[in-house]
């Protein structure tokens, strides 16, 4: 594996605005030949052997757990799950506490997700271990920033001047942060559509707003990055219903077929709210990039797993 | 008899310092002037280089007892006051239980008696236990000499409460103040709704929460012509509109901190909660306008909304879930040394009339100017020192403040007060 020696190593990734746009392509390239080890039949490569990775996931998430265990294991390290359910967590207890405790463990990487933004940083500079964030809160998920970059430099080598239009819950997405963040920096223009509830007038500067679909498709978009609506929000007056966003908002058939008559690009973080944000037909779409999101992120994290450096080891006896 | 020899005098009056030696003796400053002679018998303290002012006061502090003692008491925060030159301080009353009988009144004064070296007033609350339900025995606790009261922490939700509980108040002659927030508007906010809130994925507080709460309790006390102080102003809007009440004749008078004059939500870096306060840091154009408020008069006081918690309930959890406040009597002073007066954004004269004469006016007690035949309360500052504020230094129990391991300009090096030092460094 070829590896560049002037991008020296970070000990955590906790977002993408802290990375450098050098780091971000250091990051992509690595990522391309760890892809390609998918498609041998022995897809596992020694470079994490003897190290441990420490899954800590205080919000349930499946896919991106799974992934990141994936990645661990095919860089060959040991990896434990550690999965916190937040209502057994007990009161008083804090998450310093509890870092104190895995300290003890003597994992070299945590992979953490928390509802809290934030708990990474706080993370990261109490532990030796290399941090990654996996999602806190609203504030960042950078290996889906990542992995989303990597899925665009598939389908767009040359991505630096291609739009994406992210549609739905702008003001609640981490994803809607850090992949905006990542586009704007490799250069991407990005264009956002939601409800104003949703759409904060504080977002990134960058992120130019459209008032419905026509206006932001006549944007001329190259990909539509549609977003998850999160439906637990419901408790708040956002919006007034599914069925009013997904009319709306959605990607309805009558907006996909004309998606799939520009031949637009289709990309979505999962889990998909099927008849709310997308339609059913549209999940068949030729053009939809969401299981090749899926398999770029297991590439995306080894590459993350195999640049961090962690602080383990440089303890003095 | 002591003579406090070289220094300059600052008051309210004069943007200048004046030279001059002060001779204090039996807790009265008995001769201001240059060169005076050295009484026999008198120690002499050396004030080159050092501005002698009157003490500070300051209207809104919390010293978390009854009830929240790990975080401070009556006592340490006492001691703090006076490592920051401050020698009058006002209690909320928004402590556990919160204070809103007489008998809790009394309570407190007497450990104040016991405990502190400083002039302690005790706040009432204006509803029963600060439920916003039913008003507090309040003609029980005026009896008791509270100067102000105030639900802080939060606000009368109810308008109607509001609006009898500010009619009642006029009849004791008692001011109501005013923390103003919509709490719905505020959800589980955790900092200053905007870009940064954005940024950093962290629930808002919109403006709009304060400047609607600030908006409405003007008007009742426009309407029932009661006297309301607005705590802690931080918005550009708010602060026009009080602005405006002022010039309508209402009897409103309001206070500014320290830190909403300095930082702002840009100053907000890693999630570091000793930037978490309620009202939030809002914005630099506000930091300006407040700023440009407390000069032209609008912002009657600074106050700082002295509030300490523990290192594990302010650090080792979640930004969003770490309590609101920040500690601030250690840090005023020089604090708006450091960044006002040393660079000539306002004189000495405004920090003396705001932060000492007009707060003890506020509250119907005499200021204490740094004149013959007045009462020895003053403080020594050193310009030439500087102060670094480590975890030693505090005096009280906790350290939450954004200036924690910091070394700013000035340093408080004596504090006076009924004609002994209180401190002297």
């Amino acid at each position: 594996m070829s590896d560049d020696n002037r991008i020296p190593s970070r000990k955590d990734l906790l977002d993408i605005a802290s990375l450098s746009v050098a780091e971000i392509e250091h990051l992509l390239k690595i990522a391309g030949p760890f892809k390609d080890l998918f498609k041998r039949s022995v897809k596992k490569v020694p470079a994490l052997r003897g190290k441990t990775v420490l899954n800590l996931f205080y919000e349930p998430s499946t896919r991106t757990s799974s992934s990141f265990e994936v990645a661990a294991n095919r860089l060959s390290a040991d990896v434990t799950n550690f999965t916190v359910s937040q209502s057994s967590v007990v009161k008083g207890e804090s998450i310093i506490d509890t870092i104190d405790t895995l300290q003890a463990m003597r994992t070299d990487y945590i992979v953490i997700r928390h509802s809290a933004a934030g708990i990474p940083n706080l993370i990261a500079k109490n532990t030796r271990a290399s941090v990654i964030n996996a999602g806190d809160g609203f504030h960042a998920h950078p290996t889906q920033a990542l992995l989303d970059m990597f899925t665009i430099r598939e389908v767009f080598p040359e991505s630096a001047g291609k739009k994406v239009l992210i549609v739905g819950d702008i003001l609640h997405s981490r994803v809607a942060r850090s992949t905006s963040t990542i586009l704007n920096k490799l250069g991407v223009n990005v264009g956002v559509l939601g409800p104003t509830s949703l759409v904060p007038s504080g977002r990134h500067e960058f992120m130019q707003g459209f008032r419905d679909w026509d206006e932001a498709l006549a944007w001329k978009p190259d990909i539509i990055y549609l977003l998850r609506v999160q439906l637990e929000r419901q408790g708040e007056p956002f919006f007034p219903s599914l069925g009013e966003y997904h009319r709306v908002y959605g990607l309805t058939t009558k907006r996909y077929q004309r998606i799939r008559d520009e031949g637009l690009y289709l990309m979505h973080p999962g889990p998909v709210n099927r008849g709310v944000e997308i339609d059913n037909e549209a999940m068949n779409y030729e053009r939809s990039l969401i299981n090749q999101q899926v398999e770029n992120g297991i590439a995306v994290r080894m590459a993350v797993l195999y640049w961090l450096k962690p602080a383990t080891g440089n303890e003095k006896s | 008899m002591k003579l406090f020899q070289g220094g300059e005098i600052a008051s309210e009056d004069s943007p200048f310092l004046q030279s001059a030696d002060v001779l204090v003796e039996d807790g009265q400053i008995k001769r201001v002037g240059a060169g005076l002679e050295i009484p026999d018998g008198a120690e002499v303290i050396d004030c080159s280089g050092c501005v002698l002012m009157p003490a500070m006061f300051d209207v809104h502090v919390h010293a978390r007892e009854p009830g929240q003692e790990h975080k401070e008491t009556i006592k340490t925060c006492s001691e703090a006051a006076i490592n920051g030159g401050i020698t009058g301080i006002v209690l909320m009353p928004n402590t556990v239980p919160a204070i809103d009988s007489g008998g809790l009144v009394q309570t407190v004064l007497d450990i104040v008696a016991e405990k502190s070296r400083i002039q302690v007033l005790q706040t009432g609350c204006l509803t029963k236990g600060r439920a916003g339900e039913e008003l507090a025995a309040i003609a029980g606790m005026a009896a008791k000499g509270v100067p102000m009261l105030t639900d802080d922490g939060s606000p009368v939700v109810d308008p109607r409460l509001l609006r009898r509980a500010m009619e009642y108040a006029k009849d004791f002659g008692l001011p109501c103040a005013s923390h103003c927030e919509v709490p719905t508007l505020s959800g589980k906010g955790a900092i200053n709704e905007g870009p940064v809130s954005y940024r950093l994925g962290l629930p808002g507080i919109p403006a709009i929460s304060e400047e609607i709460c600030l908006d409405r309790d003007i008007r009742i006390a426009q309407y029932t012509g009661a006297h309301v102080h607005i705590q802690h102003v931080t918005t550009s809007r708010g602060l026009d509109t009080i602005r405006r009440a002022k010039e309508d004749g209402v009897r409103v008078t309001c206070e500014v901190s320290p830190h909403h004059l300095i930082f702002n939500e840009e100053h907000i870096v890693d999630y570091d909660a000793n930037f978490k306060m309620n009202p939030p840091l809002r914005t630099a154009e506000d930091n300006e306008r407040l700023l440009q408020g407390l000069i032209d008069g609008v912002c009657d006081v600074i106050a700082t909304d002295h509030a300490p918690h523990t290192i594990f309930e302010k650090q080792n959890n979640e930004f969003a879930g770490a309590p609101f406040g920040i500690t601030g009597l250690e840090t005023a002073v020089v604090s708006l040394y450091h960044h006002f007066i040393r660079s000539d954004r306002f004189g000495w004269d405004l920090l003396v009339r705001r932060y000492s004469a007009e707060p003890r006016r506020l509250l119907g007690l005499e200021p204490v100017p740094v004149a013959e035949g007045a009462k020895a309360e003053f403080l020594v500052f050193s310009t030439e020192k500087t102060t670094t504020y480590s975890r030693e230094f505090m005096r009280s129990k906790s350290a939450n403040t954004p200036f924690i391991d910091q070394t700013l300009n000035g340093q408080i090096v004596g504090v006076v007060r009924s004609g002994e030092m209180l401190l002297q460094r």
